[in-house]
């Protein structure tokens, strides 16, 4: 029979053992954080603030105000179709800057500035799933088997290699068109549940590290359950690094959806995203090229910017983590 | 006169006809046609009039009729001869908007870009000269019984291969078991209610019908069967043959790498001169590149990359004027507009689109002039309301009146009653809005224009309406539907509707049975026409098409496809956004697409559906 030891005295002799607590940092703020940014990282941060700015305000306007905040509707010609004239708007198709139309109009004479706004929902929804999916699921699955190993991580790690050693686009082709309706939930889902493997390489091989530190064995010499010592010391070490990566991730993400929308096979039209600005405004890239910059600009600028802020907290970390 | 005899002296009245035969006759003409021309350009189905050495059918030669004019807005370039001196030498390349499947006649299906390479390569056995009448080309003549089932045709003489064999009857008569193998001579074959072809003389061809069918020379003036091959050669090495073509055409292969360049050299024992008796053709040879993207091609030819390129996209028009126009690009723009119209169907097999008030409240909602916007086509495309454009000699003032336009608040009111009616035919609660499922190909000129239906239908607030993509063949799968019957998974479905071939080709398997319970309730058991695309069966509408077929009094066949038209408009199966136009545009100098002649010393058809023939082109100095 096992020495049974009070808790309160194995969490002493862990954290004594360790030291992690007697060395550990002081705890940035925000405010010391974003001091440290470099400017370029300020700036990426800054785009994205605004893009996931803009796509929430977009959909508190459709989901609760009706659209009638200040934000034109995206799928509706320039003033709308008028059921008492029976006619459509005014509004000229693939129109240029204007006070009323800040980034022009496309095809069927729809705001461009209000479709890029809402277009952002699209992006945010999928970076925010895929990357949910590969922490919560990848992130415990590679924590588990670098901790455990044996034949869970052979098992395991087996299936991660088979999935990730398809090409991904075409894989996520395959899945996604055997959906008919192709609904936000459906293509985030399954943008998330490939993620996973990804994610799961990553925890794993931070995992490994991780459980071979004195802690981890100090934890296990005085008798802490494995699943303890998983949550409470291999996690919590993981976790950071995923985020970090996270971020990097998420511009990959952002590429792959704008990729699908491109070919057609993200949500359904008219719901607006980058991908499908771009592919429906090409037709006209000789009369207005601008109506193929904005999306692609935006989707450019937000996949720079998240890899600037991933970089950065990837190298952060790394630091960090060289600490322990 | 022969001619008298072919249009007016067959007298054979619908209530003469033995009507279950008739109907057997025509219930799978043209198969292989709609498919190709639903969603692309023209298509190997056969067209259709009789014809004797120089055009005699009535679009050529009956000034009563009062359809043909050139429309209003419509900007075809007109087919005259040329001004300037011909030239011999140099060498033109063609951009093409895809690469042929093969230069099998016999075997690959066509479309508008590989009719531009087979054209070069093979000759047809007819052509449709200015005024769309056909006229014997390779053959000589052509003359039919009286009831049309056996069709007696004459070669040229002095006519050889590329490989030097000779052309004779017992050549064209060794082609149809190879036709009758081949995939899309075997649709053509059966569409055209050919049985058998023999040689009656060294250049005499018999053809044989199962049943009459006036139409037949137009199936001798397409790909399938009426381009002339090698049939030893093909037998010999079938695969082979795609990749090195031999036929009696102007040009002959020099050299075919698959999706770059195909090069053709000039055929130097070529049988055919132009009008003055000079020896055709002009070029040294001619190379065809296939350039899939719209803007790319069109910025090849404006860089000189190509002399000359094709579209179908009434965008790629739009850019090309104006590079013409306001960039002063130095380019010549072949413009055609012809019987294919854009639009789409509704699967009538499927609630609620069973019900006509459904498809009437739809089409009332769909602005034309709105979705020709979007397609890029304003000032190009003309707005559709029949199968036929305005100048077409087949075109119906009666039933362009008679066609449901845009009028919104009507199409509301007739939904609604639809709507509130508890016995309506999808099930749903009185007041609840309908499901549509409006699906394109994902092509953005397309996209744009589903979209304006889209905001049209869902403003009535009376539909639901979903928007679906899929690449081009599930897009015709969905509604071909071969999993379940041929009623096909689609609702409200883009597609292209006719060509400028006999009426006849797209239209009688259009119209046929749609499905096998349709045609045991009409006491046709197995009469079924897969490409009954939009699953509407009109026993009187089939009836006429099937009529048209077995008289060419022009009169009494416009007649009957107006009343077809007549019944469109009234029940609605299909709706339409605008005519197709289709463009070659050309470097300045490169000249005679539209002024080659067939060897009556007619002007040719010109250049419909960007088909050119490049035989009588040349580089003007």
């Amino acid at each position: 029979m096992k020495p049974e030891f009070p808790r309160d005295r194995l969490s002493n002799v862990s954290s004594s053992v360790t030291g992690i607590t007697d060395v550990a940092p002081k705890k940035a703020t925000i405010r010391e954080v974003i001091q440290a940014m470099p400017l370029r990282v300020k700036l990426a941060s800054l785009w994205l603030l605004l893009v996931v700015f803009g796509a929430v305000y977009a959909k508190i306007d459709t989901a609760w105000f009706g659209g009638s905040l200040p934000l034109q509707n995206p799928n509706f010609q320039t003033n709308g179709f008028d059921r008492a004239t029976g006619t459509f708007g005014t509004g000229e198709p693939i129109e240029g800057m204007s006070g009323a139309h800040w980034l022009g109009t496309d095809a069927i004479a729809r705001d461009t500035f209000a479709r890029l706004v809402h277009g952002g929902w699209v992006s945010l929804v999928v970076v925010v799933v895929s990357a949910a999916c590969g922490v919560i699921i990848g992130g415990f699955l590679g924590s588990l088997v670098g901790f455990v190993r044996g034949r869970t991580e052979t098992i395991i790690m087996a299936t991660v290699d088979v999935i990730l050693a398809f090409p991904a686009l075409v894989l996520l082709l395959a899945l996604v068109s055997i959906f008919e309706v192709r609904n936000l939930f459906v293509i985030s889902t399954v943008i998330g549940v490939l993620s996973i493997p990804a994610y799961t390489r990553v925890a794993r091989a931070n995992s490994l590290a991780i459980s071979s530190r004195e802690f981890v064995t100090a934890a296990r010499a005085i008798g802490t359950k494995p699943s303890k010592i998983l949550f409470r010391e291999v996690i919590p070490n993981v976790l950071p690094t995923l985020l970090a990566y996270a971020m990097v991730a998420a511009a990959f993400v952002v590429v792959v959806e704008g990729s699908l929308s491109f070919l057609g096979l993200s949500v359904q039209l008219p719901t607006p995203t980058w991908g499908n600005m771009i592919n429906q405004a090409r037709r006209d890239i000789k009369i207005n090229v601008a109506q193929v910059v904005w999306p692609s600009l935006a989707l450019s600028v937000t996949v720079l910017s998240l890899n600037q802020v991933g970089d950065y907290f990837q190298q952060r970390r790394a630091v960090k983590g060289s600490n322990l | 006169m022969e001619e008298q005899t072919l249009i007016k002296g067959t007298k054979m009245g619908v209530t003469a006809m033995r009507r279950k035969s008739l109907y057997r006759a025509v219930a799978f003409l043209a198969a292989a046609g709609l498919i190709a021309g639903a969603c692309g350009g023209s298509d190997d189905s056969a067209p259709a009039d009789t014809a004797e050495e120089s055009s005699e059918e009535a679009p050529a030669e009956e000034p009563a009729v009062e359809a043909g004019d050139e429309a209003e807005g419509d900007v075809d370039t007109a087919i005259e001869e040329v001004e300037d001196t011909v030239s011999y030498g140099g060498s033109i390349s063609v951009g093409l908007e895809a690469e042929a499947t093969g230069l099998r006649p016999w075997e690959d299906t066509c479309s508008s870009p590989c009719y531009n390479m087979m054209a070069a390569v093979y000759d047809k056995l007819m052509e449709q000269d200015a005024n769309g009448a056909y006229t014997p080309y390779l053959a000589e003549s052509i003359t039919p019984n009286e009831d049309f089932t056996v069709w007696t045709m004459t070669l040229r003489s002095g006519v050889t291969f590329h490989n030097g064999v000779d052309l004779t009857g017992q050549t064209i008569a060794d082609m149809f078991p190879i036709q009758q193998a081949g995939a899309a001579g075997s649709s053509a074959i059966s569409a055209a209610n050919l049985s058998s072809v023999e040689a009656t003389g060294d250049l005499e061809v018999t053809y044989t019908l199962s049943q009459g069918n006036s139409a037949f020379p137009a199936s001798l003036s397409r790909a399938p069967i009426g381009m002339v091959f090698d049939p030893a050669a093909a037998a010999a090495d079938s695969e082979g043959y795609s990749m090195a073509p031999i036929g009696t055409g102007p040009f002959v292969i020099d050299s075919r790498d698959l999706d770059n360049e195909t090069t053709f050299v000039r055929n130097d024992n070529y049988w055919a001169t132009d009008p003055d008796g000079n020896a055709l053709p002009y070029l040294d040879s001619i190379s065809f590149r296939p350039i899939p993207d719209e803007g790319t091609r069109l910025d090849a030819l404006l860089s000189g990359t190509v002399n000359a390129m094709q579209t179908l996209r009434q965008g790629t028009i739009r850019d090309a004027r104006a590079a013409r126009d306001d960039d002063g690009a130095d380019i010549t723009l072949y413009e055609f507009q012809g019987n294919n119209v854009g639009g789409g169907m509704f699967n009538t097999a499927v609630p609620p689109f069973d019900d006509v008030r459904v498809r009437r409240a739809l089409v009332l909602m769909n602005s034309q002039e709105q979705v020709i916007e979007a397609l890029g086509g304003t000032g190009i495309s003309l707005p559709g309301t029949q199968w036929f454009s305005p100048d077409s000699v087949w075109w119906s003032q009666a039933a362009a009146d008679a066609w449901p336009k845009f009028d919104f608040e009507a199409g509301v009111e007739t939904l609604t009653e639809y709507v509130n009616d508890p016995e309506r035919s999808d099930g749903k609660a009185v007041g609840e809005p309908i499901d549509a499922e409006l699906s394109c190909p994902p092509d953005p000129t397309l996209i744009a224009a589903m979209q304006v239906l889209e905001q049209a239908y869902t403003a009535s607030g009376l539909v639901n309406v979903t928007m679906t993509n899929y690449d081009q063949q599930t897009h015709i799968n969905n509604a071909l539907g071969m999993d379940n019957g041929f009623i096909g998974s689609h609702q409200v479905h883009c597609w292209r509707w006719s060509d400028d071939s006999d009426p006849s080709v797209a239209i009688n398997p259009a119209l046929a049975p749609p499905t096998a319970e349709v045609a045991e309730a009409i006491g046709l058991p197995g009469v079924v026409s897969p490409l009954n695309f939009s699953n509407w069966f009109s026993p009187t509408a089939f009836q006429a098409a099937v009529a048209a077929t077995k008289t060419d009094d022009f009169e009494t066949r416009k007649g009957l496809y107006e009343s077809i038209m007549l019944e469109f408009a009234d029940q609605v199966p299909v709706y339409y956004s605008g005519h197709t136009a289709t463009a070659i545009g050309t470097e300045s100098n490169i000249v005679g697409l539209n002024s080659w002649h067939v060897p009556s010393g007619e002007l040719g058809i010109g250049f419909p559906n960007a088909e050119g023939r490049w035989a009588e082109v040349f580089i003007a100095s």
